[in-house]
């Protein structure tokens, strides 16, 4: 879904309780200060470990 | 005697206390005590014979090991350093694999049986695994239902490209072992492999030699630790821990269903994502698995992310050094 502001989109990403608490004591380790904030990290090192690679 | 066998010619055996010795004719096995702390060496008596191998907790047979749980955490060829760990729910390591001369075994392929050899080459009987095993395991009360998927030691196995698993020749020599360090009391029950007319132990059977050693410190030192996690149930924590009986399966009318953590239910977690953060999300996505599913995507984007950043264990198998 895009936003009102430009380029911006929103998406919303389903996680049962249990995933919820991998990604809550994963934010506990201090890598964020929120699920969207970790969720953002792991777009970004997900990416930068790919740079010219193809995923399996 | 191959290389690694000549460069150390009972080096550390030669200070351990030998507690047993028996040689294993073809078309047997044998059940022994191992004692935590005890070392049982399987050694080739000639040369080029596979030894099937079951293994249980001396002290509550339930407890096995479990080829499954020990070629996920050790590959198809566990070897020198890796364990026998035992099957779900106790998770334990059983035995940890101290020598290994050759470093070629197998967990993928099971024992062989009479059905084997009377499907595939119509003998009414034949040495075989199964039964060489029930036998030996008779002894302590076990019957032919409780043999368990073997480890095999000294057998060499490749998987094709098809995905099937396949025989190769061995090429071990007289004095070639493994010796196994027990972790717990077990009883160890190894068996020489009944094939003679399969390339496992190059088309004969042929005797292995068994010691039992008591271990040394040295030896005891060069055990890594494992984990202790409270997953690593005992009977203690099971909601039945009755074995059962009798053979007629029939359902308990005062069952309840007591699943752990269910209902599983989903929660929506909105993400806000700028046109950068969007391209990139993009190219990442799994369009092919996901189609237009974005949350999806992310989804898998997300705990694939976190598989790279924090997981130090193979793809599905447990952690041996804990989280």
């Amino acid at each position: 879904m895009v936003s009102g502001e430009t380029g911006k989109r929103n998406i919303s990403v389903r996680l049962n309780q249990q995933q919820l608490e991998l990604i809550d004591r994963t934010i506990a380790r201090g890598l964020a200060a929120t699920r969207e904030d970790l969720m953002r990290l792991a777009l970004r090192e997900y990416a930068a470990n790919r740079e010219g690679k193809v995923d399996e | 005697m191959s290389e690694a066998a000549a460069m150390m010619p009972e080096a550390a055996g030669a200070k351990r206390r030998l507690v047993d010795e028996r040689i294993l004719e073809p078309g047997t096995g044998k059940a022994f005590e191992l004692r935590q702390g005890q070392i049982l060496r399987i050694e080739q008596a000639v040369g080029n014979q596979c030894v099937d191998f079951n293994c249980f907790n001396l002290h509550d047979y339930k407890e096995f090991m479990h080829c499954g749980r020990t070629r996920t955490v050790h590959g198809f060829n566990p070897t020198e350093g890796d364990f026998l760990w035992s099957a779900p729910p106790r998770e334990n390591a059983m035995l940890y694999i101290l020598k290994d001369t050759v470093k070629r075994n197998d967990v993928l392929f099971p024992r062989c049986s009479a059905f084997l050899y009377e499907s595939a080459y119509g003998f009414d009987v034949h040495t075989n695994c199964h039964d060489i095993q029930a036998e030996a395991q008779r002894e302590y009360g076990l019957t032919p239902d409780d043999v368990h998927d073997s480890f095999n030691f000294f057998m060499c196995t490749e998987v094709s490209m098809d995905g099937r698993a396949t025989i190769t020749r061995q090429d071990t020599r007289q004095g070639d072992h493994v010796d196994l360090l027990a972790m717990m009391d077990v009883l160890a029950i190894p068996n020489v492999c009944g094939a003679d007319i399969m390339r496992t132990s190059n088309f004969a059977l042929k005797p292995v030699r068994i010691r039992i050693f008591e271990a040394t410190e040295d030896d005891l030192a060069a055990v890594p630790s494992v984990p202790r996690m409270k997953s690593q149930r005992t009977p203690a924590q099971f909601r039945n821990a009755r074995i059962k009986t009798t053979r007629e399966l029939s359902a308990d009318p005062d069952y309840v269903p007591d699943f752990a953590n269910t209902p599983i239910v989903e929660t929506e977690i909105g993400l806000e994502l700028s046109e950068a953060e969007w391209a990139t999300f993009e190219k990442l996505a799994r369009r092919d698995l996901y189609g237009s599913d974005d949350g999806a995507a992310f989804r898998d984007i997300l705990f694939s992310w976190w598989e790279e950043r924090f997981l130090n264990a193979a793809s599905g198998a447990p952690s041996t050094s804990g989280t």
